[in-house]
């Protein structure tokens, strides 16, 4: 019962607590911009709307178009119900589990794409094809991460590898992961969220002909997937072993926000990199994880 | 009933299916399907029952007694050729029948049962010459199945390559086994670890098996013969034919000595197959050769498993190999299964349109809903997604390496690299099946075939329906079949006996149970939503354009444009631009392939530039008596001259 209970809890924490990271960098952006911007909860609001608005859909969409989302939407969640949260560890936890979790994450991408095509414009097939491209790179970086963080702990699940090294080690880590952050959830310098009609965009353009309540869950999953990362981030590079277990979930909360606020800062001070940038950016992400995994492996040699 | 009266039943169904293939199509299905279900139930009954089965007979076949042996090995690659073949053999009543193709289907149906009994006695023959034998006619029958239309002078060349590969092959496989007989002093094949000297020959049965298996650098036969030969030919040869040659690797890298650096070469070619193979998949633009080219990708993940294992065997690292090989051979079966499911999908679908090209396809999961789901389903499974059976084996191999690379120890140099390599191919697979999936099946028809196309009969659907059964089952009940793999890694490696499924097993399958279902629900869920919220169609918004037609759609090789252009010094695509030019421009054209690299670029130019020395050296020949007359008077003088000078002639 009490697990039950425990479980419910994390999903709630999930489905509300997601939808404040979007608001956050939008309020960091609007304040170095010298704006007042939108409220902190815009995207409840919009979600929301969303959830109650009718459904606009292409003559050539099948129904693949409302599943994609749907089954994205899942795998997000299941997803960010494996990722251990401080001192409360994972829903689940299992050797081998940050696999199932990078693959949840692939397989919400096929879903994403799979929908974007259904369309049969060409804005969407662009986005499709950078999103399904780009992510051969961010995912080779993202391996290499668990394997440094793997190495490190010498575990491969998630709630033992997450103890973070210390030094150098870290800090790669950390530039590593922060920027296979910013490209799987496309933000500045690799997407810009606020273009919505440019050809250069990758994630947004994907999504243009979704409308009514699949809109609210694509972009509710991506707000998921945006604090799934934070927190993996989070989580490989601040050491909270010491800490007692509301300590612990006072630096998680912190280290989160510090986290949001850099994408924002990020988002604010740099432009959008030229697509031929995008893939250099990407590999220099896995050269940092690729360095932090061997400082990892000398560090226990 | 035992194994051995199965396995006959087995054989005289198959054997009368060859008899009555040509004229009776009906007995000749009963036939095969029951030997099928026969094969199927002694493979069953020896991987999860425990006991081998051996069968010696005083009978001699070319000088030799007949030694028939099936292990849980053997048995597991049996149970997949039984499996894939009944479904091929009732997906060909309907996709290749009688009224489409008078001639050739009466000889496809007897073929089809030759190479099910060939590759059967391939896995049960304990015999280096029966195995030979077995091997020989199962690359015959296989090339008579590729040339079924051989009134195509293009699947004529396909045959051709593919047989003349195979026949490399088949050189080195001679070599290796007729030295075997020679060290061993006997044809008589079995576990004979402790000769350490026959450990070198391992590189000759890697060659020759590797050249069927479609090892990248040997593979270039494989994209051509997948392409051309009928749908359900290319289902068996990706699904079952190319994993003979994974049988060979792992049946002797058992049963033999293995030199130290096997693992390393193994894992090594595992990986970069993996990775250039489906490089060159998300390249193509016909969607059979894109199937074709994910072979060479998955036979890499096998061969990673395989390569890991021997490397772990080599340390006395046993927890993890068992993992590594545990998923390789488990993801025999798995790409098996999903593989000649897509396989047959794409013969739905080139039966519907009558072409292989993606780009003037789209738009067909209106006329064939069906062969688009289930070709979305295989998509999924191909991909390593969860729920489906893909991941559970990509999962035991990642976990293998994973585990290498924890223990720091020598075997971690390749566990690292090859975990990053097959991430990378990984997320490549996904790319190559969203890009086949959507242009196949996705957005308005490019073309007139695409309009006309029309769903495939129930004859054609049962199959694939089982074949993504089986696809779904694996993936939510792994542990169902873990007792069946763990007995073969027992059989590849006898200090590696049987253990439990580990326990994260168990806790993936009723995690995918639960993900399967809460998909379910939330795709239901959501559709529900969006009908009470009132559902309206529309044009495709798509930034306001007013009149999009199906041309301006992306195109397969704009979607794999990106990536091309990473691997593009080893696809070596050839571009062919004419850009529109002035104010009134005539015409523009661009256009871009992707070429057999390895045969275009590599083995042709060797071949091109032996025949013309070949061609030099036959000017000596003409027939000229009085010159031949010189040749060996010229020859007498030189050897006199040499004897003379005190050489030892």
């Amino acid at each position: 019962m009490i697990s039950f209970l425990g479980f419910l809890l994390r999903l709630a924490f999930w489905l509300l607590v997601a939808p404040l990271l979007p608001g956050i960098i939008n309020k960091v952006k609007a304040w170095v911009a010298g704006r007042r911007g939108p409220p902190t909860l815009q995207l409840y609001y919009d979600l929301a709307k969303l959830w109650r608005k009718g459904v606009v859909l292409s003559t050539l969409a099948s129904p693949g178009f409302v599943a994609g989302p749907a089954v994205a939407w899942v795998a997000l969640i299941s997803a960010a119900m494996l990722m251990p949260l401080g001192a409360a560890g994972g829903a689940l936890s299992f050797r081998g589990d940050v696999l199932l979790l990078i693959y949840l994450l692939a397989l919400a991408r096929f879903c994403t794409a799979w929908a974007a095509m259904e369309t049969g414009s060409a804005f969407e097939g662009m986005g499709a094809a950078r999103e399904v491209s780009y992510a051969v790179l961010s995912e080779a970086a993202l391996f290499a991460a668990v394997l440094a963080l793997g190495i490190h702990t010498g575990s491969v699940s998630l709630v033992t590898m997450l103890s973070p090294m210390a030094g150098a080690g870290a800090l790669l880590l950390a530039a590593g992961l922060f920027t296979v952050l910013l490209a799987e959830n496309c933000r500045v310098p690799f997407d810009d969220p606020n273009t919505h009609l440019e050809l250069t965009m990758i994630h947004e353009v994907m999504v243009l002909d979704h409308s009514g309540p699949p809109l609210a869950v694509i972009l509710h999953g991506a707000s998921v997937k945006l604090l799934l990362f934070t927190l993996l981030l989070v989580q490989a590079v601040l050491p909270m072993g010491g800490l007692s277990s509301a300590g612990a979930a006072g630096a998680l909360a912190a280290g989160v926000l510090g986290v949001t606020v850099a994408v924002g800062l990020v988002e604010s001070l740099m432009a959008r990199l030229a697509f031929r940038r995008v893939p250099l950016l990407l590999t220099t992400a896995f050269l940092f994880c690729l360095f932090a995994l061997l400082m990892a492996w000398k560090g226990g040699a | 009933m035992t194994p051995g009266v199965l396995l006959s039943l087995a054989a005289v169904g198959w054997v009368v299916g060859i008899a009555s293939g040509r004229w009776f199509s009906r007995i000749w299905l009963g036939f095969t399907l029951a030997g099928a279900a026969a094969g199927l139930g002694a493979a069953v009954m020896v991987l999860f029952g425990g006991m081998d089965w051996e069968w010696r007979s005083s009978v001699a076949v070319g000088g030799e007694p007949i030694h028939l042996h099936l292990d849980a090995l053997s048995a597991l690659f049996l149970a997949l050729l039984c499996g894939v073949g009944g479904a091929g053999a009732m997906y060909a009543r309907g996709y290749w029948s009688e009224e489409h193709y008078p001639a050739s289907a009466p000889r496809g149906r007897a073929w089809w049962s030759a190479l099910l009994s060939s590759m059967g006695l391939v896995l049960l023959s304990a015999n280096g010459l029966h195995f030979l034998i077995g091997w020989e006619l199962f690359t015959v029958s296989a090339f008579f199945l590729v040339t079924l239309d051989r009134q195509n002078p293009e699947v004529r060349a396909a045959g051709w390559l593919y047989l003349a590969a195979s026949h490399v092959g088949t050189v080195c496989l001679f070599a290796f086994f007729c030295t075997l007989a020679a060290r061993t002093g006997s044809w008589d094949l079995g576990p004979m670890r402790e000769q350490v000297g026959l450990a070198p020959l391992f590189w000759a049965a890697l060659a020759g098996f590797s050249v069927k298996a479609g090892v990248f650098p040997l593979h270039v036969w494989l994209p051509s013969a997948h392409a051309n030969a009928p749908s359900h030919v290319s289902s068996i040869l990706s699904g079952v034919a190319i994993k003979m040659g994974v049988y060979g690797i792992v049946r002797f890298s058992g049963w033999l000595p293995v030199p130290a650096a096997a693992g390393w070469v193994l894992i090594g070619l595992g990986a970069t197959s993996a990775l250039l193979g489906i490089a060159f998949a998300f390249a193509q633009s016909d969607f059979k050769r894109l199937l074709a080219y994910c072979s060479v990708e998955n036979v890499g993940v096998i061969l990673v498993g395989v390569g890991g294992a021997l490397i772990a065997a080599a340390h006395g690292d046993e927890p993890w190999g068992r993992l590594a090989l545990a998923g390789a051979l488990l993801h025999v079966w798995n790409h098996g299964a999903f593989k000649a499911l897509l396989f047959l999908g794409a013969g739905s679908v080139l039966h519907a349109t009558g072409t292989r090209e993606m780009s003037k396809l789209g738009g067909l999961w209106r006329s064939m809903p069906w062969t688009a789901g289930l070709f979305a389903l295989g998509s999924l499974a191909v991909s390593g997604l969860p729920p489906l059976n893909g991941f559970i084996s990509e999962w035991l191999v990642y976990l293998g390496l994973f585990e290498a690379a924890l223990g720091k120890g020598p075997a971690a140099w390749a566990a690292i690299p090859a975990a990053i390599m097959l991430a990378m191919a990984g997320a490549l697979a996904m790319a190559s099946f969203a890009k086949a999936g959507a242009m196949i099946f996705l957005g308005s028809p490019r073309s007139h075939f695409a309009a006309a196309a029309h769903e495939c009969g129930l004859g054609m659907r049962v199959p694939m329906l089982a074949l993504a059964g089986v696809c779904v089952l694996m993936g939510l009940a792994p542990v169902l079949f873990w007792p069946a793999v763990a007995r073969a890694v027992g059989s590849w490696h006898p200090a590696w006996v049987a253990a439990p499924a580990p326990d994260s097993m168990a806790t993936l399958g009723s995690v995918h149970l639960g993900f399967g279902i809460l998909v379910l629900a939330g795709a239901a869920w959501l559709w529900r939503m969006a009908l009470g919220n009132g559902l309206r169609r529309g044009l495709t918004w798509d930034c306001g354009y007013a009149a999009p037609v199906a041309r301006m759609q992306y195109t397969s090789s704009s979607f794999g444009g990106i990536v091309s252009g990473w691997f593009r010094w080893v696809l070596q695509p050839e571009r062919k631009m004419h850009r529109p030019r002035g104010p009134f421009p005539a015409g523009a054209l661009r256009l871009e392939r992707v070429p057999e690299t390895v045969l275009e670029r590599v083995i042709g130019p060797v071949g091109v530039a032996i025949l013309h020395v070949s061609t030099s050296v036959r000017r000596l020949q003409h027939g000229r008596l009085q010159y031949y007359i010189l040749y060996v008077v010229a020859g007498l003088i030189a050897l006199g001259v040499l004897v003379s000078m005190g050489g030892v002639p």
